[in-house]
């Protein structure tokens, strides 16, 4: 082909920094705001870099911009090996010809000696290369990232400040025509290892956690998706165009899978900021090692953690033993009240009889609100009305095979019906969604009460709260958050599943949505989910139990050669086929293989709760969170005995010392 | 005798309740289950039958009626080659809820012609005395909306199921070139059915 082919833009991003300064300066940056693009010229990549001409907003940034004496020159080194001369031709269309250096090195800058005017003084700063010279790219993180090229002959450029975010979807457009591999000895280096075609890259650098799902979807539907963010623009038009020969092969389980992503536009986890960069190659986890559980909690035991007064001491040896062999039946009707936090760990007795008074009086206040709507009153409000009619259809179809609901006018059908009417009224907005009888069911078993167990749902539903919003974000947040933590696990499954269009993990659906209500038999419910609310021994532990769960199939569904249907089928059918301390035994020791990991990739440490800050003495005695880096992602680090997790990377502290809340999300 | 059938999938859509569920497992396992579950996420089962000589595996998929769920069922109405849509004689509103199904279906599957696509629709609870819906109501909404054929059943006590479902094989066997759906009877991957039109770029 013809040298005057003009160059296609294959990814481009806007509001990209320089920081002109010196590192030994302790003097504000000056700042070059402009535009990373990669383009493709000949067959050849070339990322280039090129300042705005316009002077920068100080808004948009985090940090001022101001002139300053302490600029750093780079001057071009044309000419040295392994270089082609770009300029020549890029200059060929004028659109981009900006280009005015090849490669750079770095430079002590003399204020008297420059003289430049603005102009020149920022064009000096644009650069590019071609992506076959790229050795290395460190990917750092200050709040926003920045990421420096390393060339192969030796020479680094000036690291590019995202501040505007575009970090990751840059590196995500880069991967599809190079492969980048995290360094071994340094986690925020990526070695560049140079390859033509894009489609013979594998599966595991193409995706990024936070948009993996648009990619697919974009492909098949690109100019009527909702676009979140210009990073997700970005990611959907390389997809679209990597996509084209991939669509040829059209069948209907892709298509599916396609639009499976549906689940995922609109997904606003980290929109907004780029928490670090994020490869997940193949991490070498070690050893899964061996874990003890233990006998359930005796009533003697319960009582011994009760001082004179009712509190309850010793708390987090307390949740130990519960997360390790769960209560006796006879414990769980007090027990379940702590855990879900109706009750707070320190209150007496006496405070609790109070507690449960005046909550019994809000209780039934809202229960006459529903049951006082006079017939006409209901023909007004359909929402209530809907609301209504599905609470009487799906309360005649949960746990019926159950002694405590089963047969005809079974006065826990009644319970079941008031207290789901009641949340409506407690709750409006969200009002009764499908699921929720699931996760009432065996809260009310165990109470036998109709206010306690209320109330408890209450609590349980506050973690539960954001899969059943109308944009389902839990459910979204979940899948990815699960599939990350597969990639971690195991690769070669996760590209299995991958390449039966199976990688949304859609079949885990039901799993998360009423944490495994309908998956293992009602009593193993009940230990499964006293286990999860101790909140141990690590955030999102609901993940993990997904994960051993596939752990136990994904050699039969390989074996088997399963395909997108059959998957989904060998997943649904596994309901009452699992065993309950098996899985708790496989979850907990996978657990304790990440742990010991020591390079875990952010995401992960961030989904777990593990934190990221090696230092853990110091954590250990502070007493609330640590808000890090406040200004884009700020991560809580707390105590893990005062946190529970809701599910879906939102921290919430229970109600113990009068503690503080924190967040993460 | 003859080595290869036909792997037809229809899919059972409408109002949470209906009894969609209830109607698939009476056609595949022939059974009512008193103690069934509302459905959650998504399900099929696969039953193999003979229509007119021709061996047929229809995969009958079952969603969850709530709107909510929206995002989770649509994707799977993709190479769907029917479309079952039910509502339960004794629920007026699931029957004023046809049209807006029938729209969904359409959108999502990607029907290139919505006029000639095989609907059946479904009247599900006869056995309940009181009926919120009339035969003749629910046969002129369906003259007026595509001259579909409807059916009056029952999942309790088996009228006319299995007839509804064959009625449907028979539509999408008359309505389209059926060549292209041909696959092995013994094939495992029945996910890979291939599409009927071939649409490359
Ligand atoms: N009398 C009668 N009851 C039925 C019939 N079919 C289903 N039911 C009952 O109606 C209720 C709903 O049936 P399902 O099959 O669960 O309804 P569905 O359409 O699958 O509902 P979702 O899963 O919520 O979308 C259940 O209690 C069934 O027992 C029928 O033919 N006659
Ligand atoms: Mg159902």
């Amino acid at each position: 082909m013809a040298a005057t082919t003009p160059p296609k833009v294959i990814f481009e991003h806007e509001g990209v920094f320089i920081h002109s300064n010196t590192e030994e300066s302790d003097d504000q940056d000056l700042l070059l705001s402009g535009f990373l693009r990669i383009l493709e010229k000949d067959g050849e990549t070339v990322v280039e870099y090129k300042p705005l001409e316009d002077t920068v907003d100080p808004s948009n940034m985090l940090c001022a911009g101001k002139d300053s004496s302490s600029v750093v020159e780079w001057t071009q080194c044309s000419g040295e090996k392994g270089h082609r001369p770009m300029d020549q031709q890029l200059s060929c269309d004028t659109e981009w010809d900006m280009v005015n250096a090849v490669s750079f090195r770095r430079k002590p800058y003399t204020n008297g000696e420059g003289g430049l005017n603005h102009t020149n003084e920022r064009s000096k700063w644009a650069f590019s290369f071609y992506v076959c010279d790229l050795k290395s790219i460190s990917v750092k993180c200050e709040g926003w990232s920045y990421l420096t090229f390393h060339l192969r002959d030796g020479n680094t450029l000036p690291a590019v400040h995202f501040h505007q975010g575009g970090s990751e979807a840059f590196l995500d457009n880069l991967r599809k025509c190079a492969q980048l591999s995290e360094c071994p000895d340094d986690e925020h280096t990526l070695i560049v290892s140079y390859y033509n075609k894009a489609l013979s890259q594998s599966f595991e650098n193409l995706l990024d956690d936070t948009n993996y799902g648009l990619v697919q979807k974009f492909k098949k539907d690109p100019y009527t998706t909702t676009l979140g963010g210009f990073s997700k623009v970005t990611n959907y038009i390389f997809d679209a165009f990597r996509g084209s020969e991939l669509e040829c092969q059209e069948r209907p389980a892709e298509e599916m899978s396609d639009l499976l992503g549906e689940l995922i536009p609109g997904l606003e986890i980290n929109q907004q900021e780029e928490p670090g960069f994020e490869v997940i190659t193949r991490v070498d986890l070690g050893a899964r090692p061996e874990v003890q559980r233990r006998e359930p909690v005796t009533v003697e035991d319960w009582t011994k953690h009760q001082d004179s007064e009712g509190r309850i001491s010793n708390v987090t040896h307390l949740k130990h033993i519960i997360f390790k062999g769960g209560l006796c039946h006879a414990v769980r009707k007090e027990a379940w009240k702590f855990l879900l936090g109706y009750f707070p760990w320190d209150s007496t007795h006496d405070e609790r009889k109070n507690l449960q008074k005046r909550k019994t009086d809000e209780y039934f206040r809202m229960k006459l609100q529903w049951k006082s709507v006079s017939e006409e009153q209901e023909r007004r409000n359909s929402r209530l009305r809907d609301y209504k009619s599905l609470i009487e259809k799906d309360v005649n179809r949960t746990d019926r095979n159950n002694k405590f609901y089963e047969g005809l006018d079974n006065p826990g059908l009644i319970l079941l019906h008031d207290i789901l009417m009641t949340y409506c009224m407690y709750d409006f907005d969200l009002g009764y969604v499908q699921g929720m009888s699931d996760l009432l069911s065996p809260i009310l078993y165990v109470m036998e009460n109709e206010v306690d167990a209320f109330w408890c749902f209450v609590s349980f539903m506050e973690q539960m709260h954001e899969n059943f919003e109308e944009q389902m974000q839990g459910m979204k947040t979940q899948l990815i958050q699960l599939s990350t933590l597969l990639r971690l696990l195991d690769l070669a499954f996760w590209n299995y599943l991958e390449a039966q269009d199976s990688g949304y993990l859609y079949f885990c659906f039901r799993w998360l949505l009423i944490r495994f209500k309908r998956e293992v038999h009602f009593q193993d419910v009940l230990r499964l989910w006293e286990v999860m609310w101790t909140g141990l021994p690590c955030q999102n532990f609901h993940l993990l139990v997904c994960c051993a769960i596939l752990d136990s199939e994904k050699q039969k569904i390989m074996e088997r050669n399963y395909g997108f249907n059959e998957i989904l089928k060998h997943i649904n059918e596994l309901s009452m086929k699992l065993d309950i301390e098996e899985i708790l035994h496989k979850s907990e020791s996978i657990c304790m293989q990440i742990k010991n990991c020591k390079d875990l990739p952010h995401s992960v440490r961030e989904i777990l709760g593990f934190s990221a800050v090696p230092e853990t003495s110091t954590l250990e005695t502070s007493e609330y969170g640590i808000l890090e880096s406040p200004q884009t992602s700020p991560r809580a680090t707390l105590r893990q005995d005062q946190l529970i997790s809701n599910g879906h990377g939102h921290l919430r502290e229970l109600s113990h010392n009068g503690c503080k809340v924190a967040f993460i999300s | 005798m003859a080595s290869r059938s036909s792997l037809l999938k229809v899919i059972l859509l409408g109002d949470g309740g209906v009894g969609k569920s209830s109607l698939m497992n009476r056609y595949v396992t022939n059974k009512f289950d008193t103690q069934l579950f509302h459905t959650i996420g998504v399900e099929f089962l696969n039953k193999d039958l003979e229509v007119d000589g021709q061996l047929v595996t229809l995969q009958i998929w079952d969603t969850a009626g709530q709107e909510r769920f929206r995002s989770l069922r649509t994707p799977f109405y993709r190479g769907s080659d029917c479309c079952l849509l039910t509502f339960s004689v004794d629920d007026n509103q699931s029957f004023l809820n046809l049209g807006n199904w029938k729209k969904e279906f359409i959108y999502y599957a990607d029907v290139k012609q919505p006029d000639s696509f095989p609907f059946v629709v479904l009247g599900n609870k006869v056995d309940v005395t009181e009926r919120q819906v009339s035969a003749e109501e629910a046969q002129q909404w369906c003259r007026e909306n595509g001259n579909f054929p409807y059916f009056e059943t029952s999942a309790k006590d088996a009228t006319n199921v299995s007839n509804a479902f064959e009625e449907a094989v028979r539509r999408v066997l008359a309505s389209e070139d059926r060549v292209e759906h041909l696959v092995p009877t013994d094939a495992v991957n029945l996910h890979r059915k291939p599409r009927n039109t071939s649409t490359c770029c």
